[in-house]
C-alpha cells in the first residue's frame, strides 16, 4: 500500500520551506489568539479563513492547523495568570494553575503548562500518524448510549471537585445542569426557560459562564480583598526553573493522558474539554495526595494540559478520516477544508495523501516550534501580573467582554456575563465551588440528549444501556469510581 | 513590557473595529433619483456562525460580486447566530428600510416562525432574489437491507417503531420535514415516524455505528462516503437526476414513484420596506452574479443547482411553501 510513500510525500509538504514558514505563521498566530482570555481556536480559524482564500490547500491548511493547536497550546496561560479561560479546554487548567500562580510561582506554572502540552501534542501526533487508519472506526464506535455512559463516568467526579461541603459541591452542579436547559430543546423543538426571549433560543454559552464564573467572580473577589497579603505573592514571577522532583511528579500525569486525552479526542463530539475534565478528575483519583489538588498541585496542571492538547490531535481522527467535525472548532475547520476545495473524508488519505499527510507531519513541527517559541516568552507573559492591580482588573474585564461579545456580536450576552460574574462571586462568598457548576453545564446537555436519543431508538426500553458493551463498561467504571470513595470513608471510620 | 502592551491594545483595536464596521448604516432611502444605487458599504448578514450553510453562501456572493466587479460598494458579511436565525432576522427586522442591509435565508425562515420560535417570518422582509437551490438526500447503511425508497418506506408501513430517523435538526425543522414530507407521498403514517436529532454533527457517525437507520441531510454532505462505499443514498428530493459525477447516480424520490419534492433553496432578504428602486438594482446584480461563471464555479464546487427568481415570483413561491409546511406541521401536532 501507498501508505508509506504518502508519508514522505506528507513530510516533504510540511518540512519544504512554504510548509516551514506556514506552520510558524499559524502556531504564532493560534498561540497569540489563543492567550487572550475569550478568544479561543474558533475565532482563530474563523479569522484565516479569508486569507486561506486562493491559497494553495496544503500549505494553508497545515497552518489552519497550526492555528487551531496553537490556540489550545497558548489557552493556558490566560487560565493561569488570570483565571480567565479563554477555552473552554483550559478551564481545568485555571483549577491548579492559578493557584500556583498566586503563590508565586507563576513562570514554575508556564513551564509545566508549556512542557506537558510539548509532550501531549507530539505524543499524539505518533499516535495519529500510527493508528488513523485504524482509529476511525473506534470514532463511530460510539453510539448514544455509550455517549451517556461516558458523561455519566465523567459526572462521578463532581464530588471530587469540590473542597469541603459535597452538599454544596452537589448544588453546585445541580444548579448548572438547570442552566444547561436553557434554549430550544434539540429532541422536541420546544423552547424552555427562554421566557420568550430569542436571544436566549440557543442557550447560554460556555464562555460566557466560564468568563463570568472564573474571571469576573475573580477579579470581584481581588478588588474586595486589596489588602490581604497572601496576594503579594502573586506579583513575583518566580523561576521557572523545574526541579527534579517537578519533573519526576509531572512523568506519571503527562505519560497516562497523552493517551487518554488523545482517545477522548477521538471521540466526536467529545474532544479538549470533556478530556481535561476526565483527566484532571482520573488524576486526584489516582493520587496519594488528592487533597493538594486546587491548590497548585503540578500533577494537576500537568494533567489537563497535557489532555487537552493531546485531544487535539485526537479530533483530527474523525475529521480527516471520517469527513465528521466533532465539535465546533473542527466544524469551522471543517469548512476550511471546503473553502479550500479539499473535502476531507474516507478518501482524503488515498486522493490526497500529501495534504491528509502534510497536516499530521506539520504537526510534529508545529509543536516543536509552541515550545520554543513559548518558553522563552514565559518571563515576558509573566510580567503581565506586575502591572499594577488597577490596571490589570480593568484589563481583565475589557478582555472578558471583547470575548464575550465576539462570539455573537450581540450585547444581551454581555448582561449575562455581568449576571454570572455575580452568581460567581456569591458562590465564592459561600463557598460553593464553582468547578461542579461548569462541568455539569458541559456535560449535562450532551448527556441529556443521548439519554434522549438512547430511549428513542430503544422505543423507550432501558436495556438499551446494558446491551451496548461499551456502555456497559463505562457504566460499571462510573459506578465503581462512586462506590470506591464511599467504601474507604466508611472503612476509615471503622478503624 | 510596553511594546508587548502596546502591541494587545492594538489587536484590542483591531478586533473592535472588525466588529463594529458596517454595523451601524442608518436607514436612508435615496428617494427621487431614477437608478438608485449603494453609495455606502453593504452588509449581509448571515445570521448562523461561521462554516455554515448561509455563512458559505453569503460569503461566496459577497466574493464574487467583488472580484468579479459586479457591485462597487464595499461588502461585509456579518455573522449574527443565535435561535437558528431568529436573532439575525430580529436585527434585520430592526434596520427596516434600509437599503444596505440584507440577510441570506434557506426554509428554516420558513419553518422557526411556524414552530414559534421567531416573531418574524418571510412576510416581514423584502425578498430580493433566490440564487441557489439544494436538495435532501436520504441515507442508509452500505449494508443495511433496503435499496430503495419504497422498501425503506414499506417496512416503516409496517412497523414505524424498528426505524430511527436522524438529522442535525430539531423536529418541525428542515432535516424532519424533508422526511416527513417525502415519507406522506409515499403513504407513511407520519405521526409515527421516530426521529432524533443530533445537534453535534455526530449524525452520520450513528448511521455508521447502527444506532440509528435512515440518515436525512443534504445531498453534498453524503458524496464522499457513497464514494468511499460506507452508505448509500436511497432517494433524493430534486425534480430530475442531479448532474455531476456520484450525485447522477442518485434516483429521485419522483422516479421511484412518489410524487413530492423538496427545495432547500437558498437567496437574500431586505429588511421590511425595502426601497423599490433599490430592489430592482439587487434583483439585476443577482441576476447578473448567477449568470457569471465564477459563481457557476462555486456552484460546481459545493453541489449546488441553479435557481433563480426574482422578487415577486419568489414571494409567491415563498407563500405556496409555507401553506404545504403549515399543513404538514398542523398533521404533526408540531404547529403553533
Amino acid at each position: 500500500m501507498g501508505s508509506l510513500e504518502g508519508i514522505i510525500a506528507g513530510f516533504q509538504v510540511a518540512f519544504s520551506l512554504e510548509g516551514l514558514l506556514f506552520v510558524m505563521i499559524g502556531v504564532f498566530v493560534g498561540t497569540f489568539i489563543g492567550m487572550m482570555p475569550g478568544l479561543g481556536p474558533i475565532s482563530a480559524i474563523a479569522v484565516m479563513i479569508p486569507i486561506t482564500f486562493g491559497m494553495d490547500p496544503a500549505p494553508a491548511l497545515v497552518m489552519m492547523a497550526g492555528v487551531y493547536y496553537g490556540a489550545i497550546f497558548g489557552g493556558s496561560t490566560s487560565s493561569i495568570l488570570l483565571n480567565a479561560p479563554g477555552v473552554s479546554g483550559a478551564v481545568a487548567t485555571a483549577f491548579d494553575g492559578y493557584p500556583m500562580a498566586q503563590q508565586g510561582k507563576a513562570g514554575k506554572a508556564l513551564a509545566i503548562a508549556a512542557i506537558s502540552s510539548f509532550i501531549g501534542g507530539t505524543v499524539s501526533v505518533i499516535l495519529l500518524m500510527l493508528l488513523a487508519p485504524m482509529l476511525s472506526s473506534v470514532a463511530i464506535s460510539f453510539g448514544p448510549p455509550a455517549y451517556f455512559a461516558l458523561m455519566l463516568m465523567g459526572l462521578t467526579a463532581i464530588s471530587s471537585l469540590s473542597e469541603g461541603s459535597t452538599i454544596k459541591a452537589l448544588i453546585s452542579a445541580v444548579a448548572g445542569f438547570m442552566i444547561v436547559t436553557i434554549g430550544i430543546d434539540a429532541q422536541t423543538g420546544t423552547q424552555r426557560f427562554t421566557f420568550g426571549n430569542v436571544n436566549l433560543l440557543e442557550g447560554i454559552d460556555f464562555l460566557v459562564i466560564a468568563l463570568g464564573l472564573f474571571a469576573l467572580a475573580e477579579v470581584c473577589t481581588l478588588i474586595i480583598k486589596r489588602k490581604d497579603l497572601s496576594q503579594e505573592n502573586a506579583h513575583k514571577l518566580g523561576s521557572m526553573r523545574l526541579s527534579k522532583q517537578d519533573f519526576k511528579d509531572m512523568s506519571g500525569p503527562v505519560t497516562r493522558h497523552s493517551f487518554l486525552g488523545f482517545i477522548l479526542g477521538v471521540l466526536p463530539g467529545a474532544g479538549a474539554t470533556i478530556a481535561s475534565f476526565i483527566s484532571y478528575i482520573t488524576e486526584k483519583k489516582l493520587s496519594k495526595n488528592p487533597e493538594e489538588f486546587g491548590k497548585g498541585s503540578v500533577k494537576g496542571l500537568a494533567a489537563p494540559e497535557t489532555a487537552n492538547n493531546a485531544a487535539t490531535s485526537g479530533a483530527f481522527v474523525p475529521l480527516l478520516s471520517l469527513g465528521i467535525p466533532g465539535s465546533g472548532t473542527t466544524a469551522v475547520m471543517l469548512g476550511a477544508f471546503l473553502v479550500l476545495g479539499v473535502q476531507p473524508g474516507p478518501l482524503l488519505m488515498t486522493d490526497r495523501p500529501e495534504i491528509f499527510w502534510g497536516i499530521i507531519a506539520s504537526m510534529y513541527i508545529g509543536n516543536v516550534f509552541l515550545l520554543i517559541l513559548n518558553l522563552p516568552l514565559i518571563p515576558y507573559f509573566a510580567k503581565i501580573l506586575k502591572i499594577p492591580r488597577p490596571l490589570l482588573i480593568s484589563l481583565v474585564i475589557m478582555f472578558s467582554i471583547i470575548g464575550v461579545y465576539a462570539i455573537s456580536f450581540n450585547t444581551f450576552d454581555l448582561y449575562m456575563l455581568l449576571l454570572f460574574g455575580v452568581v460567581g462571586f456569591v458562590m465564592r462568598l459561600f463557598s460553593f465551588p464553582a468547578p461542579p457548576f461548569i462541568l455539569a453545564f458541559i456535560l449535562g446537555g450532551m448527556m441529556e440528549q443521548a439519554f434522549r436519543q438512547s430511549l428513542t431508538i430503544s422505543n423507550g426500553s432501558l436495556t438499551v444501556f446494558v446491551q451496548d458493551p461499551i456502555a456497559l463498561t463505562l457504566l460499571i467504571v462510573a459506578l465503581l469510581s462512586f462506590v470506591f470513595p464511599l467504601i474507604r470513608v466508611i472503612r476509615s471510620r471503622r478503624a | 513590557m510596553k511594546k508587548v502592551f502596546i502591541g494587545v491594545v492594538f489587536v484590542v483595536l483591531l478586533i473592535f473595529s472588525a466588529a463594529c464596521s458596517g454595523g451601524d448604516e442608518e436607514a436612508s432611502g435615496t428617494e427621487g433619483s431614477k437608478e438608485w444605487k449603494p453609495e455606502k458599504p453593504i452588509e449581509i448578514v448571515a445570521p448562523a456562525g461561521a462554516g455554515g450553510g448561509w455563512d458559505t453562501t453569503a460569503r461566496m456572493a459577497a466574493k464574487v460580486f467583488t472580484e468579479e466587479e459586479i457591485i462597487d460598494s464595499d461588502i461585509g458579511v456579518v455573522n449574527k447566530a443565535g435561535g437558528g436565525g431568529a436573532v439575525g432576522w430580529a436585527y434585520v427586522a430592526g434596520q427596516e428600510g434600509s437599503p444596505y442591509n440584507m440577510f441570506v435565508a434557506s426554509p428554516p425562515l420558513l419553518f422557526i416562525p411556524l414552530n414559534g420560535q421567531s416573531e418574524y417570518g418571510h412576510e416581514d422582509f423584502t425578498p430580493i432574489a433566490n440564487v441557489i437551490a439544494d436538495y435532501a438526500a436520504f441515507a442508509v447503511a452500505a449494508d443495511a437491507k433496503w435499496d430503495n425508497l419504497n422498501e425503506l418506506f414499506d417496512d416503516m408501513k409496517k412497523d414505524p417503531s424498528s426505524i430511527t430517523v436522524v438529522g442535525t435538526s430539531s423536529p418541525g425543522s428542515m432535516d424532519h420535514i424533508q422526511f416527513v414530507q417525502i415519507a406522506k407521498a409515499a403513504g407513511v403514517d407520519v405521526t409515527k415516524i421516530k426521529y432524533v436529532s443530533d445537534q453535534d454533527g455526530v449524525g452520520l457517525t450513528q448511521l455508521l455505528n447502527g444506532s440509528v437507520d435512515v440518515f436525512s441531510t443534504g445531498v453534498s454532505e453524503t458524496v464522499e462516503q457513497v464514494k468511499a462505499g460506507t452508505i448509500k443514498v436511497l432517494g433524493v428530493t430534486s425534480e430530475e437526476r442531479l448532474e455531476g459525477e456520484v450525485l447522477e447516480d442518485f434516483p429521485t424520490a419522483k422516479e421511484q414513484g412518489i410524487d413530492a419534492t423538496f427545495v432547500n433553496w437558498r437567496g437574500f432578504f431586505g429588511p421590511p420596506n425595502m426601497d423599490e428602486e433599490a430592489v430592482a438594482y439587487y434583483e439585476e446584480k443577482f441576476k447578473e452574479l448567477s449568470d457569471s461563471e465564477a459563481f457557476a464555479d462555486i456552484r460546481k464546487q459545493f453541489g449546488w443547482d441553479e435557481m433563480y427568481m426574482n422578487s415577486e415570483e419568489y414571494q409567491q413561491f415563498l407563500d405556496e411553501k409555507k401553506g404545504e409546511i403549515q399543513s404538514l406541521l398542523d398533521e404533526l401536532g408540531l404547529g403553533e
